[in-house]
């Protein structure tokens, strides 16, 4: 799959919020996790490994949690942290497997004060 | 003199026998018989490399939620909320999340700030049989404590 076609999804929960809430990033992504012991049923080629190494969640270019993750986690991933609001701003996460693809995905943050 | 061959080649066979089934036996159990993924790491190596030595104790504060049976070792919702404020100067630095039995036994490694606002993180993993699972916090203090728990596995998911 060229990393341009990845889908990926970022969720704020609940989906009202106000400044100064503590609110629910959820981030899921379409990706293998192959671990690199599983067979191809057809061919009994051993799959390479490819997994998600690496996650940051960004608030307008400012980390505020980074990931390290392994093959343990499952098929189409998903993460889930708090942030507080500290206002207006913009949800940037990025990612990186361990075959070197990088991709991104990015979210407003809109309290409703 | 063939039949006396054949005798000794047995007890031979049978010697050897006796000799490798203990050995074996003893291979099943161990993990270096396994195939090993990439980053092959056992619980007690990995629980080292994330504490530096330090004690671990079991906490009240960690709260670990998974389900006790997992009929689908694939897809096991793993959640992690930790008791304790997040301040300045006084966090939850990282929340790791550990499996005893699975070929890697690092899952995720959750490096957390006081942007955060709570020390929570949930993920969904693979278990590839029933064993336990460990949720290690560490503090700003620089302090550890955990939460295990164990999930019953029917159908493995590390194939």
């Amino acid at each position: 799959m060229p990393a341009e076609a990845r889908k990926s999804m970022i969720k704020i929960k609940p989906k009202k919020y106000k400044t100064g809430d503590i609110v629910k990033v959820d981030f899921i992504v379409i990706h293998p996790m192959d671990t690199g012991l599983k067979k191809d049923k057809k061919t009994g080629e051993v799959i390479p490994a490819k997994y998600i190494d690496s996650i940051t969640f960004k608030l307008d270019g400012k980390p505020f949690t980074t990931m390290k993750v392994w093959e343990t986690v499952s098929t189409n991933p998903y993460f889930s942290v708090n942030l507080k609001v500290p206002g207006k701003g913009k949800i940037t996460v990025e990612y990186t497997d361990n075959t070197g693809e990088k991709n991104s995905k990015s979210k407003k943050l809109k309290p409703k004060d | 003199m063939k039949r006396r061959n054949f005798l000794k080649n047995l007890c031979a066979v049978s010697a050897l026998a006796t000799v490798a089934t203990p050995s074996m036996v003893m291979g099943k159990d161990a993990p270096k018989q396994k195939p090993k993924g990439v980053n092959a790491m056992s619980y007690d190596s990995a629980l080292n490399a994330i504490t530096g030595g330090k004690p671990v104790a079991d906490s009240p504060k960690v709260s670990l939620t998974v389900p006790e049976i997992a009929e689908n070792g694939a897809v096991v919702p793993v959640k992690v909320n930790v008791d304790h404020p997040m301040e300045e100067n006084n966090y939850v630095k990282a929340i790791h999340i550990l499996t005893t039995k699975n070929g890697n036994a690092r899952a995720a490694d959750v490096m957390l700030t006081p942007m955060n606002g709570k020390g929570y993180f949930a993920t969904r993993i693979k278990l590839g049989s029933t064993q336990d699972v460990v949720a290690v916090v560490e503090l700003s203090d620089g302090t550890f404590i955990k939460a295990s728990k164990s999930v019953k596995v029917t159908i493995g998911g590390c194939g």
